[in-house]
């Protein structure tokens, strides 16, 4: 019997997921069914329950509710991923983007210094930022602050989880501005000629038109930028590694050290189901407060 | 047609060839046994015995390069071992970890090898105590030992009219850190602690203090702990009493590499007095060679044995250089030779110079290169007479709980008793009620 035209386009066009469909089912799916079941585990990488783990089923669970070191480091992430993402990054990369939409002198430059910063690899940069801010009466900016007379600090000891803030904001202006850019050179240049038009001011024009067109970019912002924010590993292992005392200890830190610290592979696992299910979660909070579609 | 046949017929050909090639290398080629190592010094040292090692049987040796810091290490080390690609050949960064190796499976025996080596009996007794597991076989050899004690900044003692005689218990260990601290304003008494440290914690630190406490021993014959005991919350309040009195720093315990500021500046500098510390002190930390050098540091740093809580002082040795054979290795007879090999006079001195550990062979006194290292022989001579904690399965999360329960007394979030009831639960968690005695 042969295939109508129609038929075969649609198997072609399900053909073409497949590679697709393969790659998502190795790298997520099958990695996520995985760590749901080791959850469910007393799965370890040293002792006897490397060679014979067990199911313990809601155990992990139960002990993560009790656990005073995960609901620090849900506190932490969350103060984290507000004050970097969602304040810093947005803030300042709508700024930049809004200002270097105009035509000012030597903005290449102003583009490039944003940009960079994005360029430099999580490590590197938390070993630049380790010179900066680490060394007490040595470090760089003990050093600037010196000039208006406030004395050394130790940075990452006495204001950690600001200085983390202060690091992962710098290293992610970039993205929120590229975003914003986009999504501001495709607001019509008619709207704000006709608001202009009727006397409306430019804070009128930023609260009424500005920020309600840019709406699908700053969900669309948000939803990556909360989700990326939350995943950040290597820019804090390298700065703090979780410390001191647990006071830069994000989700992501919290997950290897219990897993890969503490070899506690199935009870890592739980934490990392429970973080899968807030981000989803967060994900779906953006949908409905900001009515987008996706 | 013809073309297309003839080009399939050709690289088959090359396939062919390709393949027997690299069959008839791997005949003729020395085989490869692959050694984990991490830390620089441990590489170079390391790397001073591999010519000779290869030379004689007739290998090749290639030095894999684990990341720097011992928990970073060992975690490399365990996911490898788990996945089953881990080199032939690594190191146990305590005798802690051993039991737990052992219990994954992850250690080839080695029991009989070591027994007919000629090197046997010349171990010391405490390193084939420490190297045999409770059912008599020997997965790792502790071919090298930490003796470790407390070190203490002689000439600033002196200069400050305080004593430098031995402490008799614990009381007068925390009376002369207050002396220290009201005499000198400086730090009297550093115990490593908190969960930054790793393993350090507890085999470094709380450790050291078991034997001369109420519970001389945490592992039990019949595979329980002594966790509850009135000895483990003893050591616990002498934490918090050097942390209450402000009498140890607490801030750099608790950032990434906690032993950076205390011992690489602090010691050196002055600002801290006293330091649980093992011989590598002498050598790696702080001798005339190090990044750290204390001047004349045999004359400038003495040493204490661990005084008992009520008297009387124990030296603590373990295990440091612990090689064991992955027991997935496909060539575990030439692993074992070359464990055997390491285990020498010649490659233990080479890591004694590099780092100041002591060789587990009482034949490394006559090595000519040995009796250079002036602050090691006196302490080869006395390796007999120091004590050792046995290790059982489950340590590993023993000295993860007590990382964890030093940390909270560093926070100051709880006390002894609290600390305590961190550690039990945190083991019984993980390892069940019935193990916690």
């Amino acid at each position: 019997m042969a295939l109508t035209y129609e038929t075969r386009v649609a198997w072609q066009n399900r053909m073409l997921l497949v590679p697709a469909l393969v790659l998502l089912a190795c790298f997520i799916l099958i990695p996520a069914g995985a760590a749901i079941y080791i959850s469910f585990t007393n799965e370890a990488l040293s002792g006897l329950a490397a060679a014979h783990p067990q199911l313990v089923g809601l155990k992990n669970y139960v002990r993560l509710f009790s656990d005073d070191g995960f609901w620090n480091s849900l506190v932490v992430t969350a103060f984290f991923v507000f004050g970097s993402s969602i304040v810093g990054q947005f803030v300042l990369g709508l700024a930049s983007a809004m200002a270097l939409s105009r035509p000012i002198a030597f903005r290449p430059v102003f583009n490039a210094a944003i940009l960079l910063p994005n360029a430099v690899p999580e490590v590197v940069a938390g070993f630049i930022w380790i010179s900066m801010l680490a060394g007490g009466k040595y470090s760089t900016v003990s050093r600037i602050v010196a000039l208006v007379g406030i004395p050394p600090q130790n940075w990452l000891g006495s204001l950690p989880l600001l200085m983390i803030i202060v690091v992962n904001t710098w290293r992610g202006i970039a993205f929120a501005m590229i975003l914003m850019t986009s999504g501001l050179s495709a607001v019509p240049t008619e709207v704000y000629e006709a608001a202009r038009m009727d006397g409306a001011t430019p804070h009128q024009i930023f609260w009424r038109i500005t920020l309600p067109l840019l709406r699908p970019t700053i969900f669309l912002y948000m939803l990556v930028s909360t989700a990326g924010t939350i995943a950040i590993f290597g820019l804090i292992y390298t700065l703090t590694r979780g410390g001191p005392g647990g006071a830069t200890e994000i989700i992501g830190i919290y997950i290897y050290n219990q897993s890969f610290t503490a070899y506690q592979l199935g009870y890592g696992s739980a934490v990392a189901v429970i973080m899968l299910g807030v981000s989803v979660a967060i994900g779906t909070v953006y949908v409905r407060v900001l009515k987008v579609q996706v | 047609m013809k073309s297309t046949v003839l080009r399939a017929g050709l690289g088959l050909a090359i396939m062919v060839a390709a393949i027997s090639g690299a069959v008839v290398s791997s005949c003729t080629s020395a085989q490869t046994i692959r050694v984990a190592e991490h830390r620089q010094a441990r590489i170079d040292a390391l790397n001073k015995s591999i010519p000779s090692i290869e030379k004689q049987l007739g290998i090749t040796i290639e030095v894999v390069e684990y990341p720097a810091p011992e928990k970073d290490y060992m975690s490399k080390l365990l996911t490898e071992l788990g996945a089953g690609n881990a080199p032939d050949l690594f190191t146990a960064n305590f005798d802690s970890d051993v039991s737990d190796l052992v219990s994954a499976g992850y250690l080839a025996p080695i029991t009989a090898e070591v027994k007919a080596w000629d090197g046997y009996a010349q171990l010391f007794d405490v390193a084939k105590k420490l190297s045999t597991r409770a059912n008599g076989e020997i997965y790792a050899l502790d071919s090298m030992l930490g003796v470790e004690q407390i070190y203490f900044r002689r000439d600033l003692l002196d200069k400050a009219g305080i004593s430098t005689a031995q402490p008799t218990s614990w009381k007068d260990l925390l009376d002369r850190a207050r002396e220290i601290k009201k005499k000198t304003g400086k730090y009297g008494l550093l115990l490593p602690a908190g969960i930054s440290w790793g393993g350090g914690a507890f085999n470094e630190g709380f450790a050291l203090f078991v034997p001369g406490s109420k519970t001389p021993q945490i592992a039990n014959d019949d595979g329980t702990l002594n966790l509850n005991g009135e000895g483990v919350r003893d050591i616990l309040g002498l934490y918090r009493s050097l942390i209450d009195e402000d009498l140890m720093p607490i801030e750099p315990l608790l950032g990434p590499e906690p032993w950076v500021i205390p011992k690489y500046t602090m010691f050196p500098a002055g600002d801290l007095i006293a330091t649980t510390c093992g011989t590598w002190c002498y050598i790696y930390d702080w001798g005339k060679d190090s990044k750290n050098p204390v001047p004349d540091v045999i004359k400038n740093v003495g040493t204490w044995a661990v005084p008992g809580m009520a008297g009387g002082s124990s030296v603590t040795v373990s295990g440091r250089n612990i090689w064991a054979v992955n027991a997935k290795s496909a060539h575990l007879v030439l692993a074992k030779k070359v464990l055997l090999a390491l285990s020498s006079v010649n490659a233990t001195v080479a890591y004694a110079q590099l780092l100041g550990n002591i060789p587990a062979r009482k034949d490394a006194a006559d090595n000519k290169e040995f009796q250079a290292l002036t602050e090691l022989v006196p302490v080869l001579k006395n390796v007999e007479n120091g004590t050792f904690l046995k290790s059982a399965p489950g340590f590993s999360v023993v000295s993860e709980g007590v990382a964890r329960a030093t940390e909270a007394l560093l926070r100051k979030q709880t006390d002894a008793v609290g600390a305590q009831a961190i550690l039990v639960k945190y083991v019984k968690d993980l390892l069940g009620d019935k193990v916690v005695k």
